[in-house]
């Protein structure tokens, strides 16, 4: 098709062609295009099915209100066409159809409406039994729109942002520009987001009404550049605001254009106040087939025309009732569309300068007239107008039908943050009363309809946002947010949903297919306010998640219901479920490449990452870090272990929780917090202690150190790190502590050195007495090693061998590990990772939380009430809980167990069930059971496991269900005996070397 | 008005001066108590007060999600049942519950939630259950859509198959069950609020409502997440609650992509894909206490990058709506459901944190015999309140919670 | 929801970089043993009020430091400390005109 040439209000550009395919066949648009008008301009008329009666459906709106024109775009399921940005070699495929959209072998549902009224689906396909899970997977296949396939990948580049600014203006038409260069004039920083690619709303595209000899789009034209000259105001067009959330945070994602870095960019902006400026649309009429391809809406009819340059029909209707239905009717007729007739279903109160223009031209105007019945098959070709009192009709035959009821508010992004609207009885509109502060709206969204009251509004809302930052010159300060003192003039057109007559082809919503006759079935079943009718009917809940029905619903809700209760349209006065249905973000529909943005993940590694990965080894998460976990590609541990119960080996700690807490009253602090008695540190003795929750629930564990007067070291375990210092804080926030605690755990790394030789191996790299007697077990020792690298070296028994916790400044770590594994190599020294260390702990019946305690543990259910000082002074968190529980016999204990068969290893977490007597019930679980690896364990299979006290009696034979093979059969089960822990080296002579 | 064609009432009936229960909360737990009192024990002198429209609150938000196969023996047979009753309802309602019974996936990201995972595994079958764990190759193989790559944030080592489970559709059990509780007499009070409760030497003898007082000996409040406040501002008795906002969001429609419910701990993610197409996730709640039903604009971002990560495809699909409800979740994850307290006649049912769908129907029943029989049903004995008192948290997870400042 | 605190060090920052810390229920009760009763109350009973609480909060991802503050839970925001008379928070959740 050709394009109409010279219009001062084009956004394309002819000369510049883009081919994309569509259906598999070359196709060509134009720059500026959407893929729809390019469609369009190609004669495209029907563009998909609806999903249940299978109707026709063409380009209905330009904003993407309805999934009309959803199509697959470069194997992208449910792109709207009509807001996708046409780019060259775009593949576009026609979605959810059987043969096409313009042949369907399934319209025949059309005709077999009745047998699917509202709710059918919950009344049918439940009989016989045995009929649903067949018919739920045709329902299954039968609906959803567009395919994605399991192995698309987004190609596509997304960013994201997150500025901050004073005002946030939503929407760059006239008011919301004037809004944003109001409240730039008074010094606050704005952004003003506009969803189409260029600024200018609804003048962008009109020429009148002209003020002097200036036609709207020049209006708007000189505003925008005006704002593109002032500093203080950010621009982004292609980013529709999409969330609007507490305290004024607005989300937008806006679409990169051919020479942005990006293809979608998540935005979240922190405003201080908001401007809401996003105008109107049109709302639907609603007559006999309104939903038929060649019925539109008068602004798309408008915009095909005057911003892409495409006369929209080669006939046409027009029914509406507003003075831009007329205004769009004068202006198609002189670019050369030819009109038949204009209805306008207002009686009354036309401007009376379009009104003259109609005659001028031979329009036939029929004022108190409305589209009654569309005709045409696949699309229109025809259309009955009747008069709405006499009942007078008329046919005509068109192409096109250019229908709409009047305005509703873009509303949707002012009820995100005010919250529910009401009926506005002087414009009609649903809008709400009372706003939140620091929000206010301005433009046609209130009801203003002269240009010059729109841009004064506005500005008036501009100039408020900017007070309530705190801007210069402010007129007023005002503390809440509100629509302003301006009131647009009361609307005297009825709010008129339509001719009636019959129900069942009269749509409400496109998108689920809903007519008036569902409508009216949901209210007869007791459902009788919109939310329960949308949700009984499925209006309003398609993508166009209400884009259609919005305001109609309530209106045609209560338009029924009155006339049972026999009162008119105009009574809503207590009925509070007169509003259209939840808004909710986002408020328009976006990619989920967009909203993951860069989708970077972070996480931490030690300083010997890099050398342990060239060691072998296999890392897994553990919190926020990467930890060597094995170090073997097979995950077998047997090297490892026996590496340190042999000769010696070493483990990367670095992860753990490292703290300094000093001042007077340092002690105080750790007494609150720590089960056991603080106090009673000795100088260069490790004290081995655990925090507990208010429930005695073991939240932490690990050793504590006095390094000087009021000043200690304490370790945390991996997890904890992060939480620690807030822990201590809080549970002395009452009162006046005096106390710093300082988080070394970065700072710190730490190597634990185990196993026989590891005197040997430490004595080769310091100068420092490191002997039995100089550093006994369970003491402490600052010394330096080679090359005065500072360490402060504990030894602790965690593995059950001799060893050495070596914490040195992290800086220092990769040399400090080389150099280890240097000195230790002539006495077989490995590295070990977390699992090897697992095994080697758990043979000596070591707790590590979280594996052998849960939530239900306490300390002494634990067997850790050695660390409990009853009777301190300050009494720690969890000592109440711990003396209430103690005498309860029926806890889950902590036991050691060994499996009676050594061929069995039942894997983590097998239950656990009494082998003998009468009670067949879980009373436990396995924590951490293996194979032992270790010198004098024989191979037994040895474990951990929570079991109920009556229970958890060394000798007690208990049976172990793994879940693998069904309860039933004996062989189900394997047995073990509770026995007495450590299993390894009961004594402890060999972490005392 | 109740004829054949009414599923609600569309207006309430006049409020009689005494009924034998009075059921506060309009949603599946209440519903389906009436229900079972009338059908099951012939008590159908029962009014159920709903301050706004039955299915407003959680009844009307949830997700849907049915499984079985949760942590404690004390558990697993209250969702089995309720698991087991869903096509037993759909013919007893005569009203298509939409079961899909399409089977659940928790996915699985280190040897320790492997290792959680058998648990949950072993209870599950010891008690009649089915339920396994699968490994990487199984799982692929039911999902292929799954990336299993290492690269990504939690890589999957597996998951817990749950084969009986599945979604069903909520609407359709609040809908179901009014209807059902109507034909039996049962009488809907929307709009109707309950102010307080009247007694007497500590015996329950009426409600304040709204709408005029009620003489009753029987009152149970099960209102979701408003069920703690009101039950202190109407006893003083206080409840071991944290009504958290949790939220959701679906995508727009589409054919079939994968075919079970699946989870990950790992992600905080859950995700399925409803009989209409939607692909329905959630659910982070902020962790602390609130009764805003506002989404946040952090989660839903978050919620696509956890699902851009474990299904790469689904970056390519669209968020179509959030929404947002409220969880009251308990220090141990598991229910109240107590009476008695703090007076005669004085049920409780509460505390179901986002899990109160998966087992309305088996929980209506056993509240429905606790009221009728005034004797606490032996499956609901683990529930009781002062469990807490007693420092006997139920299990249902392993590691304190989150909402609390107890961690 | 997209809560902002008020620190009182380093002022409104974005509610994520806080932590919740409870409700202030006071310091923990003294006495050398407490009951279960009593025990369960502190730790555990709310009284779950909709409105305006006082909670404990701490700026973990920022300063450190724990404060209180009067947070709205109907509205989830911040608000300035209460005149008696309004601080029992017994009203519905929404209505007309209220952000639910």
């Amino acid at each position: 098709m050709n394009r109409l040439e010279g219009l001062p209000t084009l956004r394309i550009d002819p000369a510049r062609r883009i081919g994309f395919t569509y259906k598999g066949y070359t196709r060509h648009g134009v720059a500026g295009d959407s893929v729809a008008t390019a469609l369009y301009a190609e004669g495209v008329r029907i563009f998909s099915r609806s999903m249940k009666y299978r109707r026709p459906r063409g380009l209905f709106s330009l904003d993407g209100i309805c999934a009309n024109t959803f199509l697959t775009i470069g194997k992208m399921p449910n792109m709207a066409a009509e807001t996708a940005a046409l780019r060259e070699a775009m593949t576009v495929e026609e979605q959810n159809v059987y043969f096409t959209a313009r042949n369907d072998p399934l319209a025949f549902l059309d005709r077999f409406d009745r047998f699917m009224p509202a709710g059918f689906y919950y009344e049918s396909m439940h009989k016989p039994a045995a009929l649903w899970p067949a018919a739920a997977e045709v329902v299954r296949r039968a609906a959803g729109l567009g395919q994605i396939d399991s192995g698309f990948r987004f190609s596509g580049v997304c960013d994201e942002i997150y500025p901050a600014t004073d005002v946030c203006v939503i929407g760059g038409g006239a008011a919301g520009m004037s809004a944003a260069l109001a409240a730039a004039e008074r010094g606050v920083r704005v952004i003003l987001l506009e969803a189409r690619h260029w600024l200018g709303g609804a003048f962008d595209y009109r020429s009148q009404p002209e003020e002097g000899d200036r036609p709207l789009y020049a209006r708007s034209a000189a505003l925008a550049e005006k704002i593109a000259a002032n500093p203080l105001v950010r621009v982004y067009t292609g980013a529709p605001m999409v969330g609007g959330y507490a305290d004024n945070l607005v989300t937008a994602v806006a679409e990169g254009k051919e020479d942005d870095p990006f293809d979608y960019r998540y935005m979240e902006i922190r405003a201080k106040s908001v401007v809401v400026a996003t105008g109107t649309r049109e709302r639907p009429l609603i007559f006999e087939d309104n939903d038929r391809p060649g019925v539109m809406l008068p602004d798309c009819a408008l915009r095909l025309a005057r911003t892409y340059g495409i006369l929209p029909g080669r006939e046409a209707v027009f029914s509406v009732g507003h003075d831009f239905g007329l205004e769009a009717a004068v202006a198609l007729a002189d670019l050369g569309l030819p009109v038949r007739a204009v209805a306008d279903f207002r009686e009354s109160g036309h401007d009376a300068g379009l009104v003259d223009r109609l005659a001028a031209r031979n329009i036939r105007f029929l004022p108190g007239w409305a589209a009654y019945r569309a005709s045409g098959v696949k699309s229109v070709t025809g259309v009955r107008l009747a008069a709405c009192k006499s009942g007078e009709s008329r046919s005509f035959a068109c192409d096109l039908l250019v229908a709409a009821a009047g305005l509703s508010p873009v509303a949707e992004p002012l009820v995100l943050f005010c919250g529910s609207p009401e009926a506005d009885g002087s414009t009609g509109f649903f809008l709400p009363k009372t706003y939140p502060p620091g929000v206010f709206a301005g433009g046609s969204i209130l009801g203003f309809s002269d240009p010059r009251s729109r841009i004064d509004s506005g500005e008036k809302a501009g100039i408020r946002a900017a007070g309530f930052c705190g801007g210069d010159s402010s007129q007023e300060a005002p503390e809440k947010g509100g629509a302003g003192d301006l009131s647009p003039p009361p609307n005297a057109a009825p709010v008129w949903l339509g001719h009636p007559g019959r129900e069942s082809k009269r749509f409400v919503c496109f998108d689920e297919d809903v007519t008036v006759k569902h409508i009216r079935q949901a209210i007869s079943r007791g459902f009788n306010v919109p939310e329960l009718i949308k949700r009984f009917s499925a209006a309003g809940t398609g993508p166009g998640q209400g884009g259609i029905s919005g305001h109609n619903l309530p209106l045609l809700v209560h338009a029924i219901q009155s006339e049972s209760a026999g009162c008119g349209p105009s009574d809503t006065a207590g009925n509070t479920g007169y509003r259209p249905t939840r808004v909710r973000p986002p408020v328009r529909p976006v990619l989920l490449a967009a909203y993951a943005g860069t989708g970077r993940e972070m996480t931490k590694r030690t300083p010997a990452h890099d050398l342990q990965a060239e060691e072998g080894a296999v890392f897994r998460r553990a919190g926020v870090w990467q930890r060597a976990r094995y170090f073997s590609q097979d995950l077998d541990v047997s090297e490892e272990v026996l590496a340190v119960r042999t000769n010696v080996g070493m483990l990367d700690a670095s992860t753990l929780g490292c703290f300094r807490i000093f001042g007077p009253d340092a002690l105080s602090a750790l007494q609150r917090v720590y089960a056991g008695d603080m106090g009673r540190i000795r100088e260069g003795r490790v004290k081995y202690a655990a925090m507990c929750n208010h429930d005695g629930c073991v939240i932490d564990d690990g050793v504590v150190i006095r390094t000087g007067e009021n000043d200690y070291m304490f370790t945390t375990s991996t997890g904890r790190a992060g939480e620690t210092i807030e822990w201590i804080r809080y549970h002395t926030r009452y009162e006046n502590l005096a106390y710093h605690l300082v988080n070394l755990t970065d700072g710190t790394a730490v190597i634990n050195l185990a196993g026989p030789r590891a005197r040997d191996v430490l004595e080769k790299i310091t100068d420092a007495d490191v002997s039995g007697g100089a550093l006994p077990f369970g003491g402490w020792m600052d010394f330096a090693l080679t090359g005065g690298i500072p360490v402060r070296c504990m030894r602790l028994g965690f593995v059950g061998e001799l060893s050495f916790e070596l914490n040195i400044p992290a800086s220092y770590m990769a040399h400090v590990w080389e150099m280890l594994r240097r000195a230790g190599r002539e006495f077989g020294i490995r590295s070990i990772g977390v699992e090897a260390q697992n095994v080697l702990r758990l043979e000596k019946g070591h707790v590590i939380l979280g594996q052998e305690s849960e939530q239900r543990t306490n300390l002494i259910d634990l067997g850790l009430d050695f660390l409990w000082a009853r009777d301190k002074t300050i009494r720690p968190v969890g000592s109440d809980a711990l003396r209430q529980a103690e005498n309860d016999p029926g806890r889950l204990k902590l036991s050691g167990i060994r499996m009676k068969d050594p061929a069995v290893v039942p894997p983590d977490g097998s239950v656990i069930i009494p082998a003998d007597g009468p009670e067949k019930r879980i009373v436990g679980y396995v924590a951490t059971i293996r194979k032992s690896l270790s010198p004098g364990l024989e191979g037994d299979v040895l474990g951990m496991a929570l079991v109920e006290a009556p229970w958890a009696r060394e000798g007690t034979t208990l049976a172990i269900y793994d879940g693998e093979s069904p309860a039933g059969s004996d062989a189900a089960f394997s047995y073990a005996v509770i026995v007495r822990m450590p299993f390894y080296d009961p004594e402890g002579k060999r972490m005392r070397m | 008005m109740v004829s054949r064609q009414t599923i609600l009432p569309d207006k309430n009936p006049p409020l009689q001066t005494v009924y034998d229960a009075v059921l506060i909360g309009g949603g599946l737990h209440n519903l389906a108590t009436a229900w079972f009192l009338a059908r099951e024990h012939g008590m159908k002198s029962v009014a159920v007060l709903e301050r706004n429209f039955v299915g407003y609150g959680g009844a009307g938000r949830n997700t849907a999600i049915v499984r079985a196969n949760q942590r404690t023996a004390e558990n697993v047979p209250l969702y089995k049942e309720a698991l087991e009753l869903w096509p037993v309802m759909t013919r007893e309602l005569d009203f298509n519950l939409m079961f899909y019974n399409c089977g659940n996936m928790n996915l699985l990201h280190s040897e320790a939630a492997v290792k959680a995972a058998r648990t949950n595994v072993a209870t599950a079958r010891f008690l009649g259950v089915e339920s396994r764990i699968l490994d990487r190759k199984e799982t692929a193989d039911r999902l292929p859509a799954l990336n299993m790559s290492d690269a990504i944030t939690h890589p999957v080592h597996g998951a817990m198959f749950h084969p009986p489970g599945g979604i069903v559709r909520h609407d359709a059990v609040v809908w179901g069950l009014a209807r059902g509780a109507l034909r039996q007499g049962v009488h809907i009070h929307q709009r109707t609020e309950a102010l307080g409760i009247e007694t007497k030497n500590g015996k329950v003898t009426g409600v304040k409502t709204s709408a005029g007082t009620i003489r009753t000996p029987r009152v149970l409040v099960s209102a979701g997440g408003y069920t703690a406040g009101l039950v202190y501002r109407m006893t003083g008795l206080k409840l071991p609650v944290s009504v958290l906002t949790i939220q959701a969001m679906v995508t727009q429609p589409l054919k079939p992509v994968f075919r079970h419910v699946v989870s990950s701990g790992a992600y905080h993610v859950y995700a399925n894909q409803t009989l209409k197409g939607e692909i329905a996730t959630g659910a982070h709640m902020d962790p602390w206490p609130n009764t805003t039903t506002r989404t946040s604009a952090g989660y839903i971002k978050h919620q696509a990058e956890a699902l851009v990560d474990l299904f790469p495809c689904l970056a390519g699909v669209k968020f179509m709506r959030s929404w947002a409800g409220l969880a009251d979740m308990t220090p141990d994850m598991a229910p109240i459901m107590d009476g008695n307290l703090p007076a005669d006649g004085f049920y409780i049912n509460c505390g179901w944190g986002y899990f109160g769908f998966k087992s309305s129907t088996a929980a209506g029943r056993y509240m429905a015999r606790y009221l009728a029989e005034n004797r606490c049903p032996d499956r609901l004995a683990p529930f009781a309140l002062n469990r807490f008192e007693n420092h006997r948290l139920m299990g249902e997870t392993a590691a304190p919670v989150l909402y609390t400042p107890d961690n | 929801m997209s809560l902002l605190i008020q620190c009182p060090l380093c002022g409104k920052r974005n509610g994520y970089e806080f932590r919740y810390g409870g409700e202030d229920k006071g310091a923990y009760p003294e006495g050398r043993e407490l009951s279960a009763a009593k025990w369960y109350d502190y730790v555990h009973g709310s009284a779950c009020t909709e409105g305006v609480v006082k909670e404990w909060w701490c700026h973990r991802l920022g300063c450190g430091t724990w404060f209180t503050i009067y947070r709205d839970t109907r509205v989830n925001r911040q608000v300035q400390e209460p005149q008696e008379s309004a601080r029992q928070g017994n009203g519905r959740t929404s209505g007309a005109g209220e952000i639910p």
